[in-house]
């Protein structure tokens, strides 16, 4: 199995496998390889396999992400790379294969596989107890219990602090509007932050929102304290424990 | 609200039989839909049955507001959302014992997604992996998350959304109606916007066709049964592997202002798509 070394100088810090997950990396303390320094983004890279290639993706980090000293937003991984990120650097060692595909010599528990079929409960819970345990260990029970929040740093609106609990959070003039603006010749619906399985994003309503100064041009996955700017309300994104 | 909408279902290219069944109640903007499976014609009466029982008795619950609420719900949830959910838990029910008592039935069984839209709230209720999306601004929301095996191993980060849509083990659901006397049912409120447009569809919509060409073709359609139909058309060209089902629901506003008419003139509300003169 693939293995990451993050180095300081020549001193290893921390290794870990890569399995079918993804890896993060980045200055926040929940990425599976956290770095500690100023220079790196809260999630600042991540590397994963896709198609039996290890990849490593830039998050948009400020700093950029480093192959071989190539910067680089998206590059496939070989034994003995180094991925650069700040001072650090993280050494590739990809001299075990690429994971099992998790359906491999399943198939003949799924005879007639392009029609649907439900698992019964306890197919199920040993179906779901082998894909977890490939998957190592699942995050989820720290990354749950931290609300999502905009916090209100400027302008007018209804509230200076608002959780985001529903799925579809609008931001606008409107009276059915999470984040309500106040003031004359606001739209009723200025922009909108969605919730999706791998994320929080922010979408375009009848203004363009800028995300960290940047007008965005789709949508937009927000990282913990982004700032956002739409109609003179400047407002922070954080997890709130 | 004003709502429009239209639905359509399809057998598709492959299939010799359609086990998807839908229905509009206008009257009340409640849209159902639901895949039925289970071989031979059980399929369909399981789908159909879903659909059935869910209208039926958010109708009675309508009508009597103190009918019974079947399963668990949630103290959050509006009087219509615990409607529709128990609708749903009816329906499993219902499912499960016709398969129970007649041995031919047996493993037959539905996935259902209703949406009931009333003033601005509109409830959400859900089980297996036919899908509910909402267009708002642009932009293609999923409000729904299936209840497939691959969908919960994305969910954990075991597979990646490419490899999911790679995968094999599409079609094995976690959860459907009919297959426990028990279930667990997802169910939501929104907040519905005006010119929102709101999207049901089975999955053989969702495994044919991406979500940025779904989004384009509601967008590039204002009437709600020609935009149904289109979508089937496109999952049809592109093999049409499933039986497809859609519902397209358009809302817009009751009344206009002063202010909108002064601004947009009066042609422009006659033929209601926003597209001033012109046929």
């Amino acid at each position: 199995m693939a293995k990451l070394s993050l180095m300081f100088e020549e001193r290893l810090v921390k290794e870990v496998p890569v399995g079918s997950r993804a890896i993060g990396i980045g200055r926040s303390p929940d990425n599976d390889l956290p770095v500690d320094n100023l220079a790196v983004s809260n999630y600042h890279a991540r590397v994963y396999f896709e198609a039996g290639k290890l990849v490593v993706e830039d998050l948009d980090s400020l700093n950029g992400t480093f192959v071989n000293d190539i910067r680089i937003e998206r590059a496939t991984l070989h034994d003995g790379d180094s991925i650069w990120i700040g001072k650090h650097h993280i050494k590739v060692d990809a001299t075990g294969d690429a994971p099992v595909p998790w359906d491999s010599g399943r198939k003949t528990n799924a005879p007639r596989i392009n029609e649907t079929m439900v698992l019964d409960t306890k197919v199920r819970r040993d179906m779901l107890q082998q894909a977890a345990a490939m998957g190592e260990r699942t995050q989820f029970a720290a990354g749950r219990l931290k609300v999502p929040t905009m916090v209100v740093l400027s302008g007018k609106t209804d509230q200076r602090e608002y959780a985001l609990t529903n799925k579809l959070t609008v931001i606008g003039k409107s009276g059915l509007a999470t984040v309500r603006l106040k003031g004359w010749f606001k739209p009723a619906m200025a922009a909108q932050i969605n919730q999706r399985d791998d994320g929080y994003y922010i979408v375009a309503g009848d203004k363009i929102p800028t995300v960290n100064s940047a007008p965005i041009s789709g949508p937009v996955r927000l990282n913990d304290g982004d700032l956002i700017e739409i109609c003179g309300v400047r407002l922070n994104f954080i997890f709130r424990e | 609200m004003r709502i429009k909408s239209g639905g359509v279902t399809d057998v598709g290219r492959v299939r010799s039989n359609n086990e998807d069944c839908y229905r509009i109640v206008p009257e009340m903007g409640l849209f159902v839909l639901s895949d039925g499976m289970g071989g031979e014609a059980h399929g369909e009466i399981a789908s159909a049955m879903a659909v059935e029982t869910v209208v039926k008795h958010c109708l009675e619950g309508e009508n009597n507001p103190a009918a019974p609420i079947f399963g668990e719900t949630q103290p959050g949830w509006s009087a219509h959302t615990k409607r529709l959910a128990s609708a749903v838990h009816l329906a499993n029910r219902c499912i499960f014992e016709s398969a129970a008592q007649n041995p031919e039935q047996q493993g037959m069984g539905a996935t259902v997604t209703a949406a009931w839209i009333t003033g601005h709230e509109l409830s959400l209720a859900h089980v297996g992996d036919s899908r509910a999306y909402i267009l708002r601004a642009g932009a293609l929301q999923q409000l729904t998350s299936d209840h497939s095996l691959v969908a919960e191993q994305v969910r954990r980060g075991i597979l990646t959304a490419a490899q999911a849509d790679e995968s094999d083990m599409q079609s094995v659901l976690l959860r459907a109606l009919g297959t426990n006397p028990q279930i667990e049912v997802d169910a939501e409120d929104h907040l519905v916007f005006p010119k929102d447009v709101l999207l049901l569809c089975s999955d053989g919509l969702t495994r044919m066709i991406m979500e940025p060409e779904i989004a384009g073709a509601l967008q590039s359609e204002p009437d709600s049964a020609k935009a149904a139909a289109r979508l089937v058309d496109l999952a049809n060209e592109r093999g049409g592997a499933d039986n497809t089902t859609v519902i397209v629901v358009h809302t817009d506003t009751e009344t206009r202002n002063w202010f909108s008419w002064l601004r947009f003139g009066q042609r422009k509300h006659s033929n209601g798509n926003g597209h001033a003169g012109g046929k």
